[in-house]
């Protein structure tokens, strides 16, 4: 993992020299998790940010937040917000500037490689542990993880406790940044969707029945939709609320106002939500994980992501997060496009 | 299942081929299975995956988008894009464990109005043993 | 009145209440606890959290209020309402934690006043908390003392169960809780002074076992008065994603929306709907004219924590928040409740 001290070099000195408005990184965590989201505002608390495994979070989130602030002031500051961006998450600046919803202007980003290895995966590491708390996680000379608690420390090796996503991972360290801190190494990857084989190597009834046992669970906490950069949409398609109620608005109007999803916790209901958050983010999920780590009931939602990243892939030749000038994928389309699905 | 179960067809027909085509079939008194309920959208690109998954979610035993041949769209570019997009929707929907054969795509112009009614005998042929969908719909 | 179990006895007792409905703590192959129905199957009680509370059962993801039908004859329009309360069997959930507990205690409040949720009240009528109490805690980031709570309440609680080893200490609260002992008194024994003697000094110990402690909640509650326009909420809320899992795994968050869900627009049919809602939703506070109150993350949090430790204590004279710590545990960006509010005891000292 690279070691930051450039990169809080370079921070002080833009925030003393009034560069940018603050820097979004990683500090200590309170809540039992040793890292939290960081907001330095001053060159003082620049010491306080932290670079280690544990930094799972996509700061990414916090750029369309910036921007709804912005829009909320009279007269907002238009000085650019730094960013500790890792690789996957860089990829997320990418698909943002693509979309023009953001300027590169905007952002300052301080990039760092995860150097070979990557972040662990909250679950595993609990069971790893067997009950006791993580107070710190590095990576030692062999690439082993190296974990510090409260009796003492316990090593494990990279595929124990790496979060699933880094064994796919495509950008080891950022495609755009500012500031690169870290080597650009890459990790040698595992079979690219190699996570999708088994699912879909299921028959149909037994990938529904895996489904619906999933989604049946799903409580309606939208925490996925709000963890995700990419999910900006000042209304969702599933919050319905744009009808005007008035005085003179009819009965029938109201009951007629289209509700493409109920708000209730049914089983069609779960999975029509689901299916179009995958489609909305197809060719623009770029498997940050964020999704599947804040479920507080551990539905995989990754899959549905990753099975349209695969087929953007195989189909079409698009990759998400890569390049800022590429159209979006689905507002493109090649003469070779098949189409013997077609009749 | 029951001898007399008649699955029902949501069909979006693009304004100017496909509709015009199941226009063609009609005037022309082809026969084909009544099982459509055929909704004309201006084109087939502009079929959102919404509109597909409230179909099934509505109770559609199966959905069709049809549009016009690759080159020939009144829009010129609108059935690319739908057959970039509707693929995605197709292997989703499949990958959930839906029925393969519940969604599909056809291009269908304006003077293929046997080609309609051909499309549309094997969609039902298709869809009769599979019983009623029953996995999106909303049952309440 | 006071009983003893032991612990032998114990998978026979639950057998006796199969008429019931029984809810008690299982675990998923993803190792999470939640409470999920017994169906005759084996219940072994351990001091742990579930994910979900279980004000999951009490007060519903989804209740239906109402039906409505139109039906046309000639030029004749009707339209027909039938109420759908909910049908429900005696229940009861074992092995609820103390705290979860005394969040239905404090649900009971906010559902019974001037208008009575029948929809809550015929499932709590029905329904009987078992408890057992926390010899350890069971969340890292447990603090019910702080809020005037404790490892062994009884608010709530039909009966509470405190683990002695071999056997249980049963304390019989209310009348429901004597029904649940009456179906199986042979299998209930009388406690020997040394056994109370003991249960209670476990009890009291296992106070001291809360390692977070929240100082001074009272006054802390009494400040909040005046915190209204601090700008210690925004700085406290740059990194909330608001997610809400923070208020919808609270055991005492009860704010809901109300939804017609149309089945037919001609003729109308629907269902009026009841689901889970939270205040920290953008769209929470949304009027129809556009107008939000509450449209940054700021406000949110200043009004999650304020509902929990002022509008609460005014209103009810008791804090609304039990101290369960899911709010910290879970949150994915480790916004913690106590260290918030720890901060808000040191604005302007």
């Amino acid at each position: 993992m690279a070691k930051i001290e450039d990169l809080k070099e370079e921070a002080k000195k833009l925030l003393r020299e009034g560069k940018v408005k603050y820097i979004i990184g990683y500090g200590a965590g309170t809540n039992g998790w040793p890292a939290a989201p960081l907001f330095v505002k001053t060159p003082e608390e620049v010491d306080r940010l932290v670079w280690d495994p544990t930094c799972v979070h996509n700061l990414v989130r916090f750029l369309v937040d910036e921007k709804r602030r912005k829009s909320r002031q009279k007269q907002p500051d238009k000085r650019p917000v730094g960013i500790v961006v890792k690789g996957c998450d860089s990829r997320a600046v990418v698909v943002l500037l693509q979309e023009k919803f953001i300027d590169r202007g905007d952002v300052f980003i301080l990039g760092v490689s995860c150097e070979k290895a990557g972040v662990v995966d909250d679950s595993k590491l609990a069971r790893k542990l067997g009950g006791k708390k993580a107070k710190k996680v590095a990576v030692n000379a062999e690439n082993r993880f190296v974990v510090t608690t409260e009796d003492g420390e316990v090593e494990a090796s990279a595929e124990e406790l790496l979060a699933e996503r880094c064994l796919e991972c495509k950008a080891n360290f950022p495609v755009v940044y500012d500031l690169l801190s870290g080597a650009k190494t890459k990790r040698p990857l595992d079979k690219p969707f190699g996570s999708l084989d088994k699912m879909e190597a299921l028959s149909s009834e037994e990938r529904w029945a895996f489904w619906k046992a999933q989604l049946d669970k799903c409580i309606r906490c939208y925490a996925c939709r709000s963890a995700c950069p990419m999910c900006y949409c000042d209304e969702c398609v599933v919050d319905s609320i744009n009808l005007a109620v008035t005085a003179d608005t009819t009965a029938d109007e109201k009951a007629q106002r289209i509700r493409w999803v109920q708000r209730s916790t049914e089983s069609s209901e779960n999975m029509v939500y689901h299916l179009v958050r995958a489609m909305h983010l197809a060719g623009r999920c770029i498997d940050c994980g964020e999704c599947e780590r804040v479920c507080p009931l551990d539905i995989p939602l990754r899959f549905l992501n990753k099975k349209l990243e695969k087929e953007a892939k195989e189909l079409f030749g698009y990759e998400a997060g890569f390049d800022a000038d590429l159209p979006a994928l689905v507002s493109c389309f090649r003469d070779e496009d098949p189409q013997d699905f077609i009749r | 299942m029951a001898e007399d179960y008649e699955p029902r067809i949501v069909a979006f027909l693009c304004k100017w081929c496909s509709s015009a085509g199941s226009d063609l079939a009609g005037v022309s008194r082809m026969e084909y299975p009544p099982n459509v309920v055929p909704i004309q959208v201006m084109c087939s690109g502009s079929v959102s995956p919404l509109y597909i998954f409230s179909a099934f979610n509505k109770g559609a035993d199966g959905v069709l988008v049809s549009g016009c041949h690759p080159g020939d769209c009144h829009y010129i570019k609108g059935n690319y894009y739908a057959r970039r997009r509707l693929n995605l929707v197709k292997n989703l929907l499949e990958f959930v464990g839906l029925e393969p054969q519940r969604f599909r795509m056809s291009w269908v112009s304006a003077a293929e109005g046997t080609k309609y009614t051909q499309v549309i005998k094997d969609f039902v042929k298709d869809l009769k043993p599979l019983g009623p969908q029953t996995k999106l719909r909303r049952i309440s | 009145m006071e009983k003893t179990l032991p612990k032998k006895h114990f998978s026979q007792w639950l057998k006796s209440l199969t008429s019931r409905r029984v809810y008690v703590p299982r675990k998923d192959e993803d190792g999470r606890w939640n409470y999920a129905e017994a169906d005759g199957g084996e219940a072994a009680l351990e001091v742990l959290q579930t994910t979900l509370p279980p004000k999951k059962i009490l007060f519903p993801q989804r209740e239906v209020f109402l039906e409505f039908t139109q039906s046309r004859e000639g030029q004749q329009e009707t339209l027909e309402l039938k109420d759908v309360l909910p049908e429900v069997r005696p229940t009861v959930i074992v092995g609820v934690r103390p705290c979860e507990a005394r969040a239905a205690w404090l649900l009971d409040e906010v559902f019974s006043g001037e208008f009575k949720d029948v929809y809550y009240w015929k499932r709590r009528d029905e329904t009987a908390l078992v408890g057992l109490a926390c010899t350890t805690p069971p969340s890292e980031h447990c603090f019910c003392t702080s809020v005037e709570g404790s490892p062994h309440s009884v608010e709530g609680l039909d009966l509470l169960l405190t683990d002695l080893g071999d056997r249980y200490y049963v304390q019989v609260l209310t009348p429901k809780g004597e029904k649940l002992v009456a179906a199986a008194k042979t299998l209930f024994e009388e406690p020997k002074p040394e056994v109370v003697k003991q249960a209670k000094a476990v009890q009291a110990d296992s106070n001291k076992k809360i390692k977070r402690q929240l100082k001074d909640a009272r006054p802390i509650a009494e400040k909040l008065k005046g915190m209204f326009d601090s700008t210690l909420w925004d700085e406290e809320s740059m990194s909330c994603l608001r997610c809400g899992i923070c208020t919808y795994l609270c055991p005492s968050c009860h704010c809901f929306d109300i939804n017609d869900e149309v089945e037919s627009p001609a003729p109308l049919r629907g269902q009026r709907v009841r689901t889970w809602d939270t205040c920290q939703f953008p769209d929470f506070t949304m009027h129809s004219s556009g107008h939000n109150p509450r449209p940054d993350k700021a406000s949110r949090l200043r009004q999650r924590l304020l509902h929990k430790f002022q509008y609460f204590v005014q209103v009810y004279d008791r804090f609304m928040c039990v101290g369960c710590g899911r709010c910290i545990a879970l949150c994915p960006v480790g916004i913690d409740i106590i260290k918030v509010l720890d901060k808000v005891k040191e604005n302007g000292a």
